[in-house]
C-alpha cells in the first residue's frame, strides 16, 4: 500500500563513528518499515472483517432469499427492501404512526429548525465559508430536521413511535442519564474517603455480567408477582397492575436495566480522568476564595471535557446496537412498544428473511454513522478552537 | 510489578494450554445412572434411578465409529430424553449420538441455514413439522418412506393416523418419525368448577367468578384464566385456538387460515373479529402481566394453583402430577376446546347461529374445532448425510419413538413428549404408575383423544414460510392489538396485508397448491 | 505535577459532605449489589420457592438448597457446563491477548508516525475487494480471486492510483476503526459465517477469536493511542541515541511505561468476549459453545430455569469479579483518555 509514512520521532543513528555494519544496515531497514510493520497487522485484520462484510451486507439487503433445491438463491430486487421499510408494509413499525404534533411538539420542531437556521447563517458568513462545507451542512441540517419532525409526529398523543425513534431515545435517555450519575458517583468517589476502594469495586461490577445474564436477571427482579419488589408493588397499590402492559413503563424498565449495567463504563474512566487532573488549578483556585461547586463547574468540568467526549461517543455506538434488554424482558414490548432496532432486524432474520434484516441493519449503520460523525466533527471543531 | 504480571500471564498461558489439550469428554458406552431428585414432605430427597441400556449383542456392533449429530430446541423438553437414550442406543449399536441445542426461536434459522450453506454439521434435527415445507421443497430432508416400512420396532401403524400423516408424511412421502403429538387443550380446577365450560361465553363467564378469589390458600389474589399472550412465544397459536370454531364448521379440509379457492386469508371477517374481542376479554382476566407471559410461566402459575383455566398443550397434564412442582395434584381436569353456537358464514363474512346446515359436527349445538397446534416434535435426517450415518440415525429415531420407550417418556412432564401412539392412549396402566389417578388419567386422555377424533379438527399451517405468517405478521399483529396500539379492524388488516403479501412473492398459485396438499391428510 | 492522589486537605469532605457522600455512594452501592445477592440466592432455591413468590432471606424464609449447584457442576450437565465454560476462557484469554497486542502496536504506531493514506488507493483497494467477492459468487475458486485481485490492485497502484493525491491523515484512520463498531451485528453476521463456512472452519476456536479479535481491535485502539500520547517521547529518543531499534524501544521502554493502561485495556475486550452472545451463537455449534449460549439456553419452554441459570450466571462473573479486584489499581490508573486530537 503506497502510503506515504513520514516518522515522527526518534530516528536511530549509529554511534557514526564505526562504519555501519550489516547487522546495523538490516536494523536500519526494518526500522524504516517500522511504520507499515506496526500498523499493518492491524488494518488488515480489520479490513477482512469489515469491509467484506460490509459489501455483503449490502448487496444482501438488496436481495431476497429462497431455498431451492440444494442451496439457497438471492433474488435481485432493488430497493424493494428498503421501501417497505420506508413507506410500505413495515413503516409502521419502522418510523411510526404519525399524526399532527401536540404543541409542545410544534414548539420544538419550530426550535430545532430555528436554531439549524442560525448555525447555517453562521457558517456561511464564517471565516471558513466553502461549497463543499455548506453542501455537507446543508445535508446534515436537512436530515436532522428530517428526524425532528419525525420525532415530534409519532410522540404526538395520537401516533407511536416506531423502531427508530424507541431507539433514539434509548440512546439519549441511557446517555444522559448514566454520564450524570457516573460522574456525580466519580466525583464522591475521588473524594480522600474511608472505604472508597470498596465502593470502586462493588461499581465496577454490573458491567461484568453478560448482557443476556443481564436481561434475565432483571426479568426476575422485575415480576411484580414473584421478584423481589412484590412487597413494594403491593403496598404501592399496584400489584393488580403490570408495568409491561404499558408502553412507556415497559421502556422504562428496559432502561432501567440498561442504565443499572453500563453506569461502571463511565463511573470508572471519568474517576480516571478526575483522578489524574493537576491538583495546582484547584488549589490556587481555593486560594482565591472559590468554593465547591465554583470550582466544579469552572475547572474540572473543562478539564474532563476531552475524556467525556470521547467515552460519550464510544458509549453512544454502543448503545445503538441494544437488544439483549427489550428482546428478553418483554420481547419487544406490549405490541411493539420496546423494540430497538437491532431487535427489529433480529426478528426478522429470525424467519430467514435476510433482506429484510440487512436492510434494517443498514439503516441503522446510517443512523449511527450520521450521528457519530456529526458529533466526532463536532467535538474536534470545539476542541481545536478551545 | 512487571515479573508478577509476567508470571501471571505465564500462568495463565500454561493454564489455557492445558485446557486446550483436554480432550472433548469420551462418549459413554456403559450404563448410566440418573439422579432424580423428587422433593418429599418439603425436602429434596435423591432417588437413584439405574437406568441399564438392552444388553448389547454379541454380535460386532452394527454402528461402530458412526457419530449421529442432533440438532434440537433446548430442553429439558424434547432434549432430555433425546439425551437419555442415547447412551442406550450405543450400547445397543455402538453409534454416538450427540444432542445440540439452540433456543427455540433460533432453531428454524439454524438448521435452515446449516443446510443451505452446505455446512451440514446436523444428521438429525427434531423439529416442527409445520416448517416441513421449506425444508422438503428445497430438497433437505431425506425420505424415509422405505426405512419405516422396513423397521418393525417402530410399530408405524401404532402412531396415531393423524400425526402419521400431519406431522411426517408430505406429498404422499415419509419425512420424519413423530416423537410426540400436540393439541390445544382447556385445563380447569374440578375442586372449583364442576362442569367445564363449552362455549367461549361459559368461558368468560367462569374466568370473571374467579379472578381475584384466593384459589390455593395462601392468601393472595388468584386468576380466573392464565393464557401465554407474550409476544414472538406462542401467543399465535391461542388466538387460533379461539377463532377456530368461528371459522372452520365443515370439518378438517375446510381449512381454518386461507380460503382453499383462492388463498385470501380468513381473517378479515365477524368471526375473526370476535375471537379478537374474546382474547382481549381474557387478556383483563389473568394475571395482571398476562401479556408478557410465555407457556412456561403460565404453567407455573397453574400447577402452584393460581389459575382457574389455563389453555395449553398436554403438558399441563403430567406436569401437574409432580409434587416437585405442582400444588394441584388430582385436582386437575382436561376437556376439549370450547366452542362457540354463532359461526362464521364465509359467503357473507358475518355470524350465524348454529344448525344443522351451518354447524354439522356440533355437539349440543356447539360447534368445536379442536386445533393440533404445532403438530408433534418430529425427528427428520438429512438428505445430505453420510449413507451409513442416515442407517443409524433412523435406527435411533426408531428406538425412541419406539413404543417401549416413547410410552414410558410420554407418561413424564419433563420430556416434553405428549401421546401420540395409540397404544398409549389405550393403556392407561403406565399413566396411573406414574401418578396420575385413575380417573384423572381417563379424563385427561379422553380430552386428547377427543380432540384427536374430532371431525372439525383445525390443522396447523404447514405450507412454505409459516414461519413469517403466523410468528412474524399474525403475531406482531396481535400483540399490538393487545397492547392497544390497533384497533380490532387494523389488526385484521394489518395480518390480512402481510399474508397477501407474501402469498404474492412466493407465488399465489404454488401457495395454495400446498395449502390445498397440507390439508388433504387422512384421519 | 501533584495529583488527586496525594492525600490532599482541601479533599477531604467536611461531616456533612462526610454524610451526603456516603449516603449516595450507600444508595448506589445497594443498588448495584441488590440484584447480585438476589442472583445468589436464588441458585439456592427450588423451583417452588422460586415460583411461590418473592423468599429473601436463607434459612428464615427458605431452605436453602444445593440442587440447582449439584446438576451444573456435579450432575447431568457436567459436560455442558465444562465444555462451554473451558472454550469461554481459552477464547477470551486468547483473543484479549492478540487483540492487546495487535492494537496497541497500531496504537502506538498512530501516534508516533504520520499517516498520509491516499484516498485514491483506498478506493482502488475497495474496488479490488468488490470484484473478488463478484468473482466468488459467480463460482470462482476463492484462491484464484484472491490471487488475481492482489495482482489487480497493485498493478493498479502504480498507474492509476498516483492520479488521485487527496490523503487523509491518522484521525481519520482511528475514526474509521471506532467506526468499525458501528456496524450493527446482525448485519454482519451472516456474511462472517459465510466466510468461515468456506474456510471449513466453523464450530472451531480459532473462529471465534479471529472474529473476536477484528470487533474488539478498534476498542483496544482508541484506548490505548491517548495513553501513549501521554508517554513522553523523550525516552525514545534517548533509546534511538543509544541505537535501539523501533521495536526494541517498543517493547522494552513504551510497553512497560504503559502497562496500567494496558492491563485495563485487556480486562475491558476481556469482559466483552467473556459476555459475547451473536457471534459465538452463529459461529458455533456444540464444540465450541461459550458460556453466554449456555446462560440464554436456560429459557426453555417451560419458563427460565431461574435456579440454573443464576448458578451459570455465578459461576461467570466470579474469574472475572477476582481479576477486577486484583487488577483494579491498575484500572484507575490506566484509563488515561486523553483528547480526541487531531
Amino acid at each position: 500500500m503506497s502510503t506515504s509514512v513520514t516518522t515522527q520521532g526518534p530516528t536511530p543513528t549509529g554511534s557514526g563513528l564505526e562504519a555501519p555494519s550489516r547487522i546495523a544496515r538490516i536494523q536500519a531497514r526494518l526500522d524504516s518499515v517500522a511504520g507499515s510493520a506496526f500498523i499493518m497487522p492491524a488494518v488488515l485484520v480489520v479490513l477482512l472483517l469489515s469491509i467484506f462484510p460490509l459489501i455483503v451486507s449490502l448487496y444482501v439487503s438488496l436481495t431476497r432469499l429462497q431455498f431451492v433445491k440444494g442451496g439457497f438463491q438471492l433474488t435481485f430486487v432493488g430497493l424493494d427492501n428498503y421501501a417497505k421499510l420506508v413507506v410500505g408494509i413495515d413503516k409502521d413499525h419502522f418510523l411510526g404512526v404519525f399524526s399532527n404534533p401536540a404543541p409542545i411538539g410544534w414548539l420544538l420542531f419550530g426550535l430545532v429548525v430555528v436554531w439549524l437556521a442560525v448555525w447555517l447563517a453562521r457558517f456561511v458568513r464564517g471565516p471558513n465559508f466553502s461549497i463543499g462545507g455548506l453542501v455537507s451542512r446543508l445535508f446534515s441540517g436537512l436530515v436532522i430536521s428530517a428526524g425532528a419532525w419525525l420525532i415530534a409526529r409519532t410522540l404526538s398523543p395520537e401516533g407511536r413511535p416506531g423502531t427508530v425513534v424507541v431507539t433514539l431515545i434509548y440512546v439519549f435517555t441511557g446517555l444522559v442519564v448514566q454520564y450524570v450519575l457516573g460522574l456525580c458517583l466519580a466525583v464522591l468517589c475521588v473524594q480522600q474517603i474511608p472505604g472508597r476502594r470498596f465502593f470502586r469495586v462493588v461499581f465496577l461490577l454490573p458491567m461484568m455480567i453478560t448482557p443476556v445474564g443481564v436481561a434475565y436477571l432483571f426479568r426476575m427482579l422485575a415480576d411484580t408477582s414473584k421478584g423481589p419488589f412484590y412487597p413494594v408493588w403491593d403496598m404501592l397499590g399496584l400489584s393488580n397492575t403490570s408495568w409491561a402492559t404499558n408502553a412507556w413503563s415497559a421502556r422504562a424498565a428496559v432502561m432501567i436495566g440498561d442504565i443499572w449495567q453500563w453506569t461502571p463504563f463511565m463511573f470508572i474512566v471519568l474517576l480516571a480522568a478526575l483522578e489524574s487532573q493537576s491538583v495546582e488549578a484547584i488549589e490556587a483556585a481555593v486560594v482565591d476564595g472559590a468554593n465547591r461547586w465554583q470550582i466544579f463547574w469552572a475547572i474540572t468540568l473543562p478539564g474532563i471535557l476531552p475524556v467525556s467526549s470521547t467515552l460519550i461517543l464510544i458509549r453512544m455506538i454502543e448503545a445503538f446496537k441494544i437488544m439483549d434488554l427489550p428482546n428478553i424482558l418483554t420481547n419487544g414490548g406490549p405490541g411493539t412498544a420496546t423494540e430497538s432496532l437491532t431487535l427489529h432486524a433480529y426478528t426478522i432474520w429470525r424467519t430467514l428473511d435476510i433482506g429484510g434484516s440487512a436492510a434494517v441493519a443498514y439503516m441503522l449503520l446510517f443512523i449511527v454513522t450520521f450521528v457519530g460523525v456529526s458529533y466526532a466533527n463536532e467535538i474536534r471543531r470545539r476542541l481545536s478552537e478551545a | 510489578m512487571k515479573q508478577i504480571i509476567a508470571k501471571a500471564f505465564a500462568v495463565a498461558t500454561v493454564l489455557t494450554l492445558v485446557l486446550a489439550a483436554c480432550a472433548t469428554p469420551t462418549p459413554q458406552t456403559v450404563i448410566q445412572t440418573q439422579v432424580v431428585t423428587q422433593v418429599v414432605a418439603g425436602t429434596p430427597v435423591e432417588t437413584i434411578i439405574e437406568v441399564t441400556a438392552p444388553p448389547a449383542t454379541e454380535a460386532p456392533q452394527q454402528y461402530e465409529g458412526v457419530t449421529i449429530n442432533v440438532l434440537t430446541f433446548t430442553g429439558p423438553q424434547i432434549a432430555e430424553p433425546l439425551q437419555r437414550r442415547g447412551p442406550e442406543f450405543t450400547a445397543r449399536t455402538g453409534a454416538t449420538i450427540n444432542v445440540a441445542t439452540v433456543p427455540f426461536s433460533d432453531l428454524y434459522q439454524k438448521a435452515l441455514t446449516d443446510f443451505a450453506t452446505g455446512t451440514n454439521s446436523y444428521d438429525i434435527i427434531v423439529f416442527d413439522p409445520q416448517w416441513m415445507g421449506d425444508y422438503i421443497s428445497a430438497g433437505y430432508l431425506e425420505d424415509l418412506t422405505d426405512r419405516v416400512n422396513a423397521n418393525k420396532e417402530l410399530e408405524w401403524e401404532d402412531i396415531g393416523p393423524f400425526f402419521r400423516d400431519f406431522s411426517a408424511t408430505y406429498e404422499g412421502k415419509v419425512y420424519t418419525v413423530p416423537l410426540d403429538g400436540d393439541f390445544h387443550m382447556m385445563y380447569y380446577r374440578t375442586d372449583l368448577i364442576k362442569t367445564p365450560p363449552a362455549t367461549w361465553d361459559e368461558y368468560i363467564a367462569l374466568a370473571k367468578e374467579f379472578q381475584g378469589k384466593d384459589l390455593n390458600g395462601d392468601g393472595k389474589e388468584d386468576f380466573g384464566t392464565c393464557m401465554a399472550m407474550k409476544r414472538a412465544a406462542q401467543s399465535y397459536w391461542f388466538i387460533t385456538s379461539i377463532a377456530a370454531p368461528f371459522i372452520q364448521t365443515q370439518g378438517t379440509g375446510e381449512g381454518a387460515f386461507f380460503d382453499t379457492s383462492n388463498m385470501q386469508p380468513l381473517i378479515n371477517n365477524a368471526g375473526f373479529a370476535k375471537a379478537l374481542d374474546i382474547y382481549k376479554t381474557l387478556s383483563t382476566l389473568g394475571p395482571p402481566d398476562q401479556l408478557n407471559l410465555d407457556v412456561g410461566d403460565t404453567r407455573g402459575l397453574f400447577t402452584s394453583g393460581r389459575c382457574a383455566m389455563s389453555l395449553d398443550w398436554g403438558d399441563i397434564g403430567p406436569l401437574a402430577t409432580d409434587p416437585a412442582t405442582s400444588t394441584v395434584i388430582d385436582k386437575v381436569g382436561a376437556a376439549i376446546m370450547p366452542g362457540t353456537k354463532e359461526v362464521l358464514d364465509r359467503a357473507t363474512g358475518k355470524l350465524v347461529p348454529c344448525d344443522d346446515k351451518t354447524c354439522p359436527y356440533a355437539i349440543d349445538g356447539v360447534n368445536h374445532a379442536p386445533f393440533a397446534a404445532f403438530g408433534g416434535w418430529s425427528g427428520a435426517i438429512n438428505a445430505a448425510s453420510k449413507p451409513e450415518v442416515k442407517d443409524a440415525a433412523f435406527d435411533y429415531l426408531a428406538y425412541v419413538s419406539a413404543p417401549a420407550q416413547s410410552n414410558v417418556d410420554v407418561t413424564i412432564g419433563k420430556t416434553g413428549f405428549n401421546p401420540y401412539r395409540l397404544s398409549q392412549f389405550l393403556n392407561r396402566e403406565q399413566w396411573v404408575k406414574s401418578g396420575m389417578s385413575a380417573a384423572a388419567a381417563s379424563n385427561y386422555l379422553g380430552a386428547i383423544e377427543g380432540s384427536l377424533n374430532s371431525p372439525n379438527m383445525v390443522l396447523d399451517l404447514r405450507i412454505p414460510q409459516n414461519a413469517y405468517y403466523q410468528g412474524t405478521v399474525l403475531d406482531t399483529a396481535v400483540a399490538q392489538f393487545l397492547a392497544g396500539e390497533l384497533d380490532a379492524a387494523a389488526t385484521m388488516k394489518q395480518i390480512e396485508d402481510g399474508w397477501n403479501q407474501k402469498t404474492d412473492e412466493l407465488g399465489r398459485d404454488s401457495q395454495l397448491a400446498a395449502y390445498k396438499a397440507s390439508l388433504g391428510v387422512k384421519k | 505535577m501533584k495529583l488527586w492522589r496525594q492525600k490532599q486537605s482541601i479533599f477531604t469532605p467536611s461531616p456533612v459532605g462526610l454524610i451526603t457522600t456516603y449516603l449516595v455512594l450507600g444508595v448506589w452501592a445497594f443498588v448495584v449489589l441488590f440484584p447480585l445477592y438476589w442472583i445468589v440466592i436464588t441458585s439456592f432455591k427450588v423451583p417452588i420457592d422460586v415460583d411461590g413468590g418473592p423468599f429473601y432471606v436463607p434459612f428464615v424464609d427458605f431452605k436453602p438448597s444445593l440442587h440447582a449447584w449439584q446438576y451444573i457442576l456435579i450432575g447431568d450437565l457436567q459436560n455442558d457446563t465444562f465444555r462451554p465454560y473451558r472454550n469461554t476462557v481459552v477464547v477470551s484469554l486468547i483473543s484479549s491477548t492478540l487483540a492487546l497486542f495487535l492494537g496497541s502496536t497500531a496504537a502506538y504506531a498512530l501516534t508516533r508516525f504520520k499517516y498520509h493514506p491516499r484516498v485514491g488507493t483506498i478506493l482502488m483497494f475497495i474496488g479490488c475487494v468488490v470484484l473478488s467477492i463478484i468473482a466468488v459468487t459467480l463460482g470462482a475458486p476463492w484462491q484464484v480471486a484472491v490471487a488475481v485481485s492482489i495482482v489487480l490492485f497493485l498493478i493498479l497502484l502504480q498507474t492509476v492510483a498516483r492520479r488521485f493525491k487527496r490523503a487523509l491523515a491518522n484521525h481519520d484512520i482511528a475514526f474509521w476503526m471506532i467506526s468499525q463498531r458501528m456496524l450493527p451485528p446482525v448485519a454482519v453476521v451472516i456474511p462472517i459465517y459465510i466466510l468461515f463456512q468456506r474456510l471449513g472452519m466453523l464450530d472451531t476456536w480459532p473462529a471465534l477469536i479471529i472474529a473476536y479479535v477484528g470487533a474488539n481491535l478498534p476498542i483496544v485502539i482508541w484506548l490505548m493511542r491517548d495513553y501513549f500520547q501521554s508517554i513522553p517521547i523523550e525516552l525514545e529518543e534517548c533509546a534511538a541515541i543509544d541505537g535501539a531499534s523501533r521495536y526494541r524501544t517498543f517493547w522494552s521502554i513504551v510497553l512497560p511505561l504503559s502497562l496500567p493502561g494496558l492491563v485495563a485495556t485487556f480486562l475491558f475486550v476481556l469482559v466483552f468476549t467473556w459476555n459475547e452472545y451473536l457471534l459465538a451463537l452463529f459461529l458455533t455449534n456444540a464444540n465450541a459453545q461459550t458460556m453466554p449460549l449456555t446462560v440464554a439456553a436456560q429459557n426453555a419452554t417451560r419458563g427460565p430455569q431461574w435456579w440454573y441459570m443464576s448458578v451459570l450466571i455465578l459461576i461467570m462473573i466470579v474469574p472475572v469479579i477476582g481479576m477486577a479486584i486484583a487488577l483494579e489499581r491498575y484500572i484507575a490508573r490506566g484509563m488515561l483518555i486523553g483528547a480526541i486530537k487531531g
